[in-house]
């Protein structure tokens, strides 16, 4: 038994926010049917690809975001089709969409229509700037949001330009908020409050990680920037022989660890015994730091700063995640075989759920591929609840 | 048959139910406080003499109105105030088996817990999800560690700045060549967040339907891998490791950067996404700019192969501007760009104001915070569905409430429990704690700037 047994879902989303929303809900058990446009979900366009022998190229993006789902193509804008999408509106429990706001008016399939076939229905509209107010219509980017969102203005060097997370970070942070805000609406609705209109802004996801920023603002007038040129050995990534480690020092206690950990004895000096010394002597505190890890493998570093509880990240990559003991010791991975690249391993359940299991039950679906099933079944379920 | 329509209600949809919110900094605390902003009543249980480093202790956490403590600056902190917006604050002391026993009977009187101390430690006082059960079967609990309960890292510490490279985010983060940076502020944690929300609401969901409850384990570490996915598949298909690459485009070859304008640090995103949009960006460009490789791209493909050069030209175009003069055009042609907004272009966002992303939140009198704006929520729907309905408890301040009227102890009970500090409320400190100074701020770069405006300014905004 799954946590979203039964909840039905009608997916009309494309690229990677409204999809790993949608794929949130699938992997907890929910019915998702993923609604593509003649010529399918962009993403199925999108990097990176499995490129086969005759040139038949895969997105990597489009399986990892479309597990557990089905598959039908509909053409919203041709009168069949479009009665077809009214048909699984009155099946679902919820609609999650990601169209410019206003596209779905245009295909009357706006909220005022949806809630006229299916009063208490659950729409969720996933965008960038929102469903209101004057940035509405603007187009944006991954980058765009990171900039307009506010997270660039704190992250990146003073002196060079400000700097976004790699890949697409605010798209799936878009998605998991959508996931839990639509879950929200899903609670009213089972208690017979209603339905809802849940409009996601993208821009917000981004600024609402920055909890500490607004305050220093809105508190005492303190606006935040990017982080000084001074190499801060305590807290940034360095080098190391292999890679990358931070090795942090946030008690008094845990200094002497540290200094072994990193297996520099000239760090015992008094002259680094106390925070304020630490922060007097940062030069040359920060070059020792430095040539002790330059002599040390990232694992390393990693494996002789946990053992003495120190706190120790290190940069890890791909190759690194495949084969982290840890990742195979919580079963993270999950293996899953689809007919455009062989058997690969993608990312499991983010949280374990005790009673009622992350599952995965479906790889990601062909163009098209449930088409009949989904059909058959509508025109047994509407036929059934609400004669056409 | 046409489902009838129903009027609208006015209940949220969390509430009737209670949450026991045991958890400090961010992660969890911010997941408490949107359960209260969909209804439950949160009651945030916390150390009688230690202090959740966002309330006092570490400064980096904390920001006081003004930069004063007060007499009770843990009552006071601005970060606190938006993570606990909403709640209700009982002390208990933990190590005491008498505070474990009255933590056991408010969790018996509640629907969900949510911690985030190592596993050791609820284990320890049997505070863990195997002893809540027993005495609340229905319990939804909620366990956020750095890296899970189970598996070989499972005890080892962890934080924000030392989990973020862990989680393979940071070897795509940072400066073309560099080395990998960190991006926000503890980024695992809001990951966490979320991903920690959509896991309540559906065990929720699974207690509403069965009655059963059950444990969440939610590691940071797991929640934030799944979070790029495609680069994962990348390198079993392609052996493709990827890298940093600064603002640029990995996969479907956008050309984009982020480039100074005029003014004080000011500085403009833009994205090119296809072949006509990067026409009409050409035709913004005056004809003086000069291709140093003679033409400019004629394709989005020519230009991402050439982003270095294109890069110089934008930032010699942007250089000669106000980020206003160009917005206009560049959005006129439809073409992705945006301000770099710092805290206070958010605040005063026109957008942003106008959508009521940041709500007025009007705090007791004795803080002295007055009324200030808090972050709402990345959504807007009807006020029925989630809304800020308090500020932040002061510490203790619902004491008596829990141990008196939830709980059931009698004067003289309650009175044993504060003569041994089970409970109680923290004195005012003396001497005051020094306020932190500004120019320290500024000189560590905390603070880029100081806007001695900036009350006037909010006032003016959020009335």
């Amino acid at each position: 038994m799954q946590a979203l047994d039964g909840l039905k879902v009608l997916d009309l989303t494309g690229h990677i926010a409204g999809p790993y929303c949608t794929k949130l809900l699938a992997d907890l058990g929910a019915d998702v049917v993923k609604v593509e446009r003649p010529g399918g979900d962009p993403a199925r366009a999108m990097g990176p690809f499995r490129v086969a022998a005759d040139g038949t190229r895969t997105s990597l993006l489009f399986l990892y975001l479309n597990t557990n789902k089905r598959s039908i193509v509909l053409d919203l804008e041709d009168a069949d089709d479009h009665a077809t999408a009214l048909d699984l509106v009155r099946w679902a429990d919820v609609v999650v969409e990601s169209h410019r706001p206003g596209t779905l008016d245009r295909l009357g399939l706006g909220y005022d229509v949806l809630r006229s076939v299916h009063p208490d229905i659950v729409l969720t509209s996933i965008s960038n700037f929102g469903q209101t107010g004057p940035m509405r219509d603007l187009p944006a980017s991954e980058l765009v949001l990171y900039a307009t969102g506010g997270m660039m203005a704190i992250s990146g060097q003073v002196d060079r330009e400000p700097l976004k997370h790699g890949l697409a970070q605010g798209q799936y942070a878009g998605g998991v908020n959508a996931a839990y805000a639509t879950l929200a609406a899903v609670t009213a609705q089972e208690l017979g409050l209603g339905g809802s209109w849940v409009d996601v802004s993208l821009q917000e996801v981004l600024a609402s990680e920055l909890v500490l920023n607004e305050p220093m603002y809105a508190w005492a007038g303190g606006i935040q920037g990017r982080r000084p040129v001074t190499g801060d050995g305590l807290n940034n990534l360095m080098p190391t022989k292999d890679g990358y480690a931070v090795v942090q020092v946030t008690t008094q206690r845990s200094w002497p660890g540290f200094i072994e950990a990193v297996d520099e004895p000239a760090l015992r000096d008094e002259r680094f015994a106390t925070p304020e010394g630490r922060s007097r002597n940062a030069k040359e505190l920060d070059r020792l730091i430095a040539g002790a890890l330059a002599r040390l493998g990232k694992k390393e570093v990693f494996a002789r700063a946990t053992e003495r509880r120190v706190l120790v990240g290190i940069a890890q990559d791909p190759g690194d995640l495949l084969g982290c003991d840890h990742l195979a010791g919580r079963e993270y991975f999950v293996e899953v075989d689809h007919p455009g690249t062989g058997r690969l391993r993608y990312p499991g359940a983010p949280y374990r759920l005790s009673a009622t299991p992350w599952r995965m039950s479906r790889r990601a679906p062909l163009l098209g591929e449930h088409e009949q099933e989904i059909r058959d079944q509508l025109r047994a379920a509407v036929g059934v609840k609400e004669p056409l | 048959m046409t489902r009838p329509a129903r009027p609208e209600p006015a209940r949220r949809p969390l509430a009737g139910l209670r949450v026991v919110d045991n958890s400090h900094i961010f992660a969890m605390p911010y997941l408490s406080a949107m359960l209260a902003d969909l209804g439950a009543e949160v009651i945030k249980t916390e150390p009688v003499d230690r202090r959740d480093q966002t309330r006092a202790g570490n400064p980096f956490f904390v920001v006081l109105p003004e930069n004063e403590p007060g007499e009770r600056p843990w009552d006071r902190s601005g970060t606190f105030a938006v993570l606990n917006r909403g709640k209700r604050s009982a002390t208990f002391d933990l190590t005491q088996e008498a505070g474990q026993d009255a933590y056991r009977a408010l969790v018996a009187r509640s629907d969900i817990v949510v911690e985030n101390w190592t596993p050791r430690v609820m284990r320890r006082w049997r505070l863990d999800y195997a002893h809540l059960s027993e005495i609340n079967p229905g319990l939804v609990m909620i366990s956020n560690t750095g890296y899970g309960h189970s598996g070989p890292w499972a005890d080892s510490p962890v934080q924000g700045t030392s989990l973020e490279p862990m989680t393979g985010i940071s070897h795509f983060s940072g400066y073309p060549g560099g080395r990998p940076w960190k991006v926000g502020q503890s980024y695992p944690d809001f990951v966490a967040t979320w991903h920690g929300l959509v896991a309540v609401l559906a065990a929720l969901r699974h207690r509403r339907r069965t009655g059963q409850g059950q444990w969440i384990d939610l590691g940071m570490y797991q929640a934030c891998v799944g979070m790029f996915g495609e680069a994962l598949l990348d390198y079993q298909v392609n052996g493709e490791l990827g890298g940093r690459i600064g603002n640029r485009d990995a996969y479907d070859g956008l050309v984009q950067g982020c480039y100074q304008a005029r003014g004080e640090d000011r500085w403009l995103a833009l994205t090119v996404r296809d072949d006509a949009e990067l026409a009409a960006l050409l035709r913004l460009l005056p004809d003086t700019l000069a291709w140093p490789s003679g033409a400019a791209p004629a394709t989005l493909a020519e230009a991402y192969a050439r982003h270095d050069e294109v890069d110089g030209v934008l930032s010699a175009w942007v250089a000669a501007h106000t980020l206003e003069e160009l917005l206009s055009p560049l959005r006129a042609a439809g073409i992705p760009a945006g301000p770099v907004n710092d805290a206070r272009d958010l605040m005063f966002d026109e957008h942003l104001v106008a959508r009521g992303f940041y709500q007025a939140v009007e705090h007791p009198a004795e803080t002295g915070i007055g009324r200030r704006p808090v972050i709402t929520r990345p959504w807007r729907s009807r006020p029925e569905l989630a809304s800020i309905q308090a500020p932040a408890p002061a510490l203790g301040e619902a004491n008596e409430y829990v141990f008196r009227d939830l709980l059931g102890h009698d004067r003289d009970e309650y009175a044993v429990l504060l003569a041994n500090r089970v409970t109680g409320r923290p004195e005012p400190v003396e001497p005051r704690p020094a306020a932190l100074s500004l120019e320290d701020m500024l000189r560590s770069g905390r603070f880029r700037e100081l806007d001695p405006d900036y009350r006037t300014r909010i006032a003016q905004t959020y009335r």
